[in-house]
């Protein structure tokens, strides 16, 4: 078996294993590490030893073996520490469930809801659910963030304690709790999916690893939940989305804007399956924000050139995105999509609309926005001047020297 | 021992490098994409040689706020620098065998590209860092 082939194994027992434990011993802390190290040992010796014929139960076998030491010595410290520790029965201990055994695809998706429970952080959450659901190593999660690894470490073993205080038991979340929680899931996944796709300098490599492991969890997800139509709209949102990366930064790592994309670098591939998931869950309703979201990124793919985009229908699809979030990004773009559908002017009073949201102050995307339609009108000089202006709010050099090089064309004598 | 290798730049030399006129030394699309690509290898090699702790780059001046007591009370000023005052631009924190190999390592961001007059104008400095109060006592 080839060292990717390995890590993939792994990776995707990871979860099933960590939710086998913890089914049957509770303890989710100490299980968690428990897991770890039996991964490891996995990895150290099936390259030589070769896999077992059931690596999971192996696996199982393993965690629990390592959890009952973690355990023992956990408690030889306790009674050191406090004699009527002896008389406390382990309070996250787990009644089976009535019904019907548990799958480990089950298991897998409880994990899923522990790692972003509302009473952590989103920064924990992330973290966590790479770690726990994901199997990247502390130290993998820590440099993906760019923070060292001893303050991940830290994130992570505090969030496990979070857990384990607020008593959270290891079972799917009742009916009407689910698709809140759910929510929170979806939106984890899109944040690491963002981490990873919005970051273009510096270690660009381990970023878009990120990306591609938001999308494993998403694809993990749907797998589980194969009717759900958010779920199918955001795999296919960042399908969609990350289709377009081979042509989204030039030579010298500097952004390409989509009308200028070289369109056949995107990967078509990508594209059919996203189109595909969302053609599907669009008609079945009720419409979430990811699918359309993905609906408006899939009109965008679809086009083969720029000119061709289908104006028209991206504004009626982010007229009901507005109806649904109250978001100034979606007016913006909005504002956007109304220019080149119905001309700039109609675009730019929207924008007008827009400059008094407290939200968007000192956002360059505004004024970008609007040097972008005041250009489309021929009003050169104002265009220039608003295009300086997006140029002082961006906050990274790349974007800084694409707004000053559309400022420069602008100027009189170019 | 760690050493921390630091670079410093002014609000003009950041302006230089955003594209927006300053009448001095512009930085083509070129010069800019040669930056990227030298310091995505030095990096790269410091990381694979074990040596790199964390590397950073600090966003302009103009950014910068500095806190100050002003009658007792803690007050704020936004871009607290003038154009041509030189600030920390940004750093790398080494763990290598000796000062010289931290010389060494520093040394190498001469030859980092830029528009004509930029290296000549440019300074890094190494320190080591101090890793207890007892060394701070000494």
């Amino acid at each position: 078996m080839t060292d990717t082939r390995l890590e993939d194994l792994l990776r995707d027992l990871a979860p099933q294993v960590l939710g086998a434990v913890v089914r049957r011993y509770g303890h989710f802390d100490a299980a968690e590490d428990a897991t770890q190290e039996a991964m490891l040992a996995a990895a150290t010796r099936w390259p030589d030893g070769g896999v077992p014929d059931d690596p999971r139960a192996w696996l199982v076998t393993v965690a629990s073996r390592r959890l009952t030491d973690l355990l023992r010595s956990e408690q030889a410290r306790q009674r050191r520490e406090d004699a009527v520790a002896r008389w406390v029965l382990p309070e996250q201990r787990v009644a089976p469930p009535a019904d019907s055994p548990p799958s480990e695809l089950d298991d897998t998706l409880i994990l899923l809801f522990m790692c972003c429970h509302p009473s952590l952080s989103p920064a924990s959450q992330i973290a966590l659910t790479l770690r726990v659901v994901g199997g990247l190593t502390t130290a993998e999660v820590a440099r993906a963030f760019l923070v060292p690894e001893a303050t991940m470490t830290r994130r992570i073993t505090r969030a496990k304690q979070r857990i384990k205080e607020s008593g959270i038991p290891f079972r799917m979340p009742p009916g009407a709790e689910r698709a809140e929680r759910l929510a929170a899931v979806l939106h984890v996944l899109y944040l690491i999916f963002n981490e990873g796709y919005a970051s273009t300098s510096g270690p660009s490599l381990v970023r878009a690893d990120l990306a591609a492991e938001a999308i494993r969890l998403a694809r993990m997800v749907r797998r589980l939940l194969p009717d759900d139509g958010e779920v199918a709209g955001l795999l296919a949102l960042m399908l969609l989305t990350d289709a377009r990366r081979p042509a989204r930064t030039g030579p010298g790592g500097e952004l390409v804007p989509m009308a200028e994309q070289d369109r056949t670098a995107w990967d078509a591939g990508a594209i059919a399956e996203g189109v595909a998931l969302i053609t599907k869950a669009l008609p079945r309703g009720p419409t979430g924000p990811y699918q359309l979201q993905a609906a408006i990124a899939a009109v965008h793919d679809e086009a083969r050139a720029a000119e061709e985009t289908d104006w028209p229908q991206i504004v009626a699809l982010y007229e009901l995105l507005m109806r649904i979030s109250d978001n100034p990004v979606v007016a913006l773009n909005h504002a956007v999509a109304v220019a080149m559908a119905r001309g700039a002017p109609a675009g730019l009073e929207l924008l007008e609309g827009l400059r008094a949201d407290e939200r968007l102050a000192g956002d360059h995307r505004l004024q970008a926005a609007r040097a972008h339609l005041l250009e489309m009108t021929g009003d050169r000089a104002a265009a220039r001047e608003a295009y300086r202006a997006a140029a002082e709010h961006a906050n990274n050099l790349p974007q800084q020297r694409h707004l000053y090089a559309r400022a420069a064309r602008l100027s009189p004598d170019a | 021992m760690k050493y921390m290798i630091l670079t410093y730049a002014s609000q003009r030399d950041y302006d230089a490098m955003s594209g927006k006129a300053t009448g001095g030394s512009a930085w083509s699309a070129e010069d800019f994409a040669a930056l990227g690509a030298f310091m995505e290898a030095f990096n790269r090699e410091l990381a694979e040689s074990g040596e790199l702790v964390e590397t950073r780059g600090l966003t302009a001046p103009v950014h910068a706020r500095r806190i100050q007591l002003r009658n007792g009370v803690p007050a704020v000023t936004d871009g607290p620098y003038a154009e041509t005052y030189e600030v920390l631009a940004g750093y790398w924190i080494v763990e290598c065998e000796s000062f010289d190999r931290a010389t060494e390592i520093a040394a190498r961001l001469a030859n980092t590209p830029g528009p004509p007059g930029v290296a000549e104008r440019a300074a890094a400095d190494v320190r080591p860092i101090a890793e207890s109060r007892a060394e701070l006592d000494l």
